[in-house]
């Protein structure tokens, strides 16, 4: 074959542009410490990565999601705990004050202690969490219970729950009406406002015997309160369980998604600097050796 | 018959065409870096034998002619491969930028606008009347709307670059047409005096290997020499010196098209027949690639509309409105938030019940749409299609790499071919200088020589 000037300098201009190209990738990816910079680096490695992107931001919405609900059960929880100890301490002053050796003057101040309890109680049912009440349903900006001077409680809400997405179409519900919690009359339970305006009632009555049967009839649907709050503390329990347990599974699967990004697009910076390495050499040998073949011809030789 | 003056003529002769042979190569090596040149060589013959004494007998030496070595079916090879070059670097180009359009590497884009979006659903579905959750599912409605439609005005940007290069092209090639056809008659002139035009061949030759490179051509030689080169479905643009003159004109998508004219002065829309060079490359990218990225987005935008816009047409505002759209638009080019749910946050439908301050039922249905299965027919999520988009992006942009790099192989490689063939190597030239230079002197001599011997023979008379 007949090889002329151009074809050597052809030859080196064209090997030394790849070979510098290949120097800028490395370079690149060692820089930016990522195999994949832009789409067409890997495509099919890119549509992994975005998808398990993709995954991570659902993963943090969810943590986040689970977060809120497991504050929103702990708060729950602890306001029933303190509405229970009203609700037996109120049962105890039934059961103590029943009796007919108890004087009137007696029995006013337990009335006392009894409306102090019943607005307590009122004041819990009407707790808000994140600016919303707890236990009016869907109208979370309407206080759930309100109390005429009779001390009859009328509830505001409506019978929406709040729902806490956990997962793809998974959600956990909590009960957010509060008459399932405070007046579950309906389903056979207990109303507790119209237990505890009873005892009053029956605590300030003049009539002492027909007060102390009035008393005395609200010892047990008190009784009953205190299991009927028990039970919808005791549902708590399952649903947190249930919120940790999904909640550990999302941080497994984060460090899985976030592994597996890691090796789509991290680059091995041992590999990528090795390599620079050898491409370095073997552009400094194209140099070389094109500087000894480019330059001679017959003309240097020729005198 | 021989004779001292007949030693002289042949000297003459040879000291002429050995003259004239080092002029040959002093061009080659003045053109050793000229593109397209091709090397000559002086074509020796014996003189004009006569007859002598004994016998045949030639005097001197003649040059019939300067002949170009080239291969003449290379050009054709070259010219195709070249036309191929010429199309994947135009679509390497374009779909670079292209590229940049989807560049999530980063992490910023689609991708991060439509998780954005649904998380912000779920914010809101714990929150349903939170003025700050709402203000953020409008904040992330916008930007997926302005994601998308960013996204398509860019590719819309592309496709008017390209427009602008086509018509840049067009004249590319009507220039070069009309430089072929300038050439074609000069070649006829000179060679129909019988002799070589071998320097408007190898400029002609370079022509075309321009010309193959804005467009695909095919070209052969007429029984005169001169070029005919046509375009497209074998529409002629060049026949001896006339040329056709492409024009670029906008056609009903708002794009530059390439015509040619026909006999009759009507035009030929050619952009459906141009396969190859630069401009069949940008008409590809613009009207194959970009187009499907468009309808692409589109879909995406039209089905994010459709669903999340029914979906939210449904629910209830905070107060108590109904059957507001969160989108705004017909598509991609023009998909926005509804501007009244910008101005009043609480139409933003989180309630599916009238009324219910606090239900986030409709947020929940909205933030269901991400895992649906309602693009490319109901076998993918939305997610998924624009992390495909993005991909396929990807391919065809690595795809365009590849076969422009293995493009421009193949060009080196026949470029190397034809050096071989055609190009000067100052090695050869310098042998040749020696030669003649040789010659020359030894010619030089025999004039001397005869010099002295005539100088003797006059000598003798004294």
């Amino acid at each position: 074959m007949r090889i002329t000037q151009a074809m050597m300098s052809n030859i080196f201009v064209s090997n030394l542009r790849k070979q510098t190209e290949a120097m800028l990738q490395r370079q690149e990816q060692i820089a930016t410490q990522k195999r994949i910079n832009r789409p067409s680096d890997d495509p099919s490695g890119m549509g992994r990565v975005l998808a398990g992107r993709s995954t991570l931001a659902t993963i943090g919405q969810y943590t986040d999601n689970i977060k809120q609900g497991k504050t929103r059960l702990e708060f729950t929880e602890q306001t029933l705990k303190l509405v229970d100890d009203l609700v037996q301490q109120a049962r105890r002053t039934a059961q103590e004050k029943s009796g007919d050796g108890v004087t009137a003057e007696e029995r006013a101040l337990a009335a006392e202690a009894v409306k102090e309890i019943y607005d307590q109680v009122l004041q819990l049912a009407n707790s808000k969490l994140n600016d919303r009440y707890l236990f009016s349903g869907d109208r979370t900006n309407t206080a759930a219970f309100t109390r005429d001077a009779g001390y009859n409680a009328t509830y505001n809400g409506d019978a929406g729950s709040c729902r806490i997405p956990i997962a793809d179409n998974v959600e956990v519900r909590v009960d957010a009406d509060g008459r399932s919690y405070f007046q579950d009359a309906a389903n056979g339970g207990v109303n507790i406002f119209d237990q505890l305006r009873d005892l009053i009632a029956g605590l300030e009555n003049t009539d002492v015997s027909a007060g102390s049967a009035q008393i005395r009839a609200t010892v047990d649907p008190l009784e009953e309160a205190h299991v009927q709050i028990m039970d919808k503390r005791a549902e708590a329990g399952p649903k947190l369980y249930r919120l940790q347990a999904t909640e550990e599974h999302w941080t497994n699967v984060k460090n899985t998604v976030q592994a597996a990004i890691g090796r789509e697009e991290d680059v091995d910076v041992a590999q990528a600097i090795i390599e620079l390495k050898n491409l370095e050499t073997a552009y400094q040998s194209t140099m070389a050796a094109a500087s000894r073949i480019i330059q001679p011809s017959l003309v240097n030789v020729l005198k | 018959m021989t004779h001292l003056f007949g030693v002289l003529s042949t000297a003459t002769s040879a000291l002429l065409t050995q003259q004239r042979a080092i002029n040959v190569t002093g061009n080659n090596i003045a053109n050793v870096n000229t593109p397209g040149y091709s090397r000559q060589r002086l074509n020796l013959e014996t003189g004009m034998p006569t007859q002598t004494g004994l016998g045949m007998m030639s005097y001197g030496v003649t040059s019939t002619d300067v002949e170009r070595v080239y291969d003449r079916f290379l050009g054709v090879q070259l010219n195709n491969e070249n036309a191929n070059l010429g199309r994947w670097e135009a679509q390497k180009g374009m779909l670079d930028r292209v590229e940049v359009v989807f560049d999530e590497s980063g992490g910023y884009g689609l991708n991060q606008a439509l998780s954005d979006f649904w998380n912000s659903w779920q914010d809101l579905s714990l929150k349903p009347e939170g003025q700050t959750e709402r203000a953020v599912v409008a904040a992330t409605s916008q930007g997926l709307a302005d994601a998308i439609r960013q996204k398509y005005g860019e590719l819309e940007q592309v496709q008017k670059d390209i427009d602008i290069a086509v018509r840049d092209g067009v004249e590319t090639v009507n220039r070069l047409a009309a430089q072929i056809a300038d050439l074609n008659q000069k070649i006829a002139r000179t060679e129909i005096g019988g002799t070589n035009a071998n320097d408007y061949r190898d400029r002609r030759d370079l022509v075309l290997k321009q010309l193959s490179e804005m467009i695909d051509i095919t070209s052969f030689e007429d029984a005169t020499g001169q070029a005919v080169v046509s375009v497209g479905a074998g529409r002629p643009l060049v026949e001896s010196g006339n040329t056709w003159q492409l024009s670029a004109q906008t056609n009903a998508d708002g794009h530059t098209d390439i015509f040619w004219p026909d006999v009759d002065g009507g035009l030929v829309n050619l952009s459906g027949e141009i396969r190859g060079g630069r401009i069949g490359g940008w008409l590809q990218t613009r009207d194959a690639k970009i187009a499907g990225y468009q309808s692409d987005l589109d879909a995406l935008a039209q089905g994010l509309m459709s669903e999340v816009n029914t979906l939210h047409a449904a629910g209830y505002g905070l107060d108590g409105t109904t059957n507001t759209d969160l989108f705004t638009g017909s598509g991609a080019v023009d998909m926005q938030i509804n501007p009244a749910v910008l101005a009043d946050l609480n139409l933003i439908a989180a309630s599916a019940p009238p009324g219910a301050y606090g239900n986030a039922d409709q947020a929940i249905a909205i933030n269901a749409l991400r895992t649906g299965l309602t693009m490319n027919g109901g076998t993918s999520t939305f997610d998924a299609a624009a992390n495909a988009l993005v991909s396929q992006v990807g391919y065809d942009v690595q795809a365009a790499k590849a076969n422009a790099s293995h493009q421009a192989d193949m060009a080196t490689y026949l470029e190397n071919y034809r050096e071989s063939v055609s190009g000067v190597s100052l090695d050869e030239e310098m042998v040749n200088l020696v030669k003649f230079e040789a010659a020359y002197n030894a010619a030089a001599k025999m004039v001397s020589m005869a010099d002295e011997m005539l100088d003797s023979l006059m000598n003798m008379m004294r």
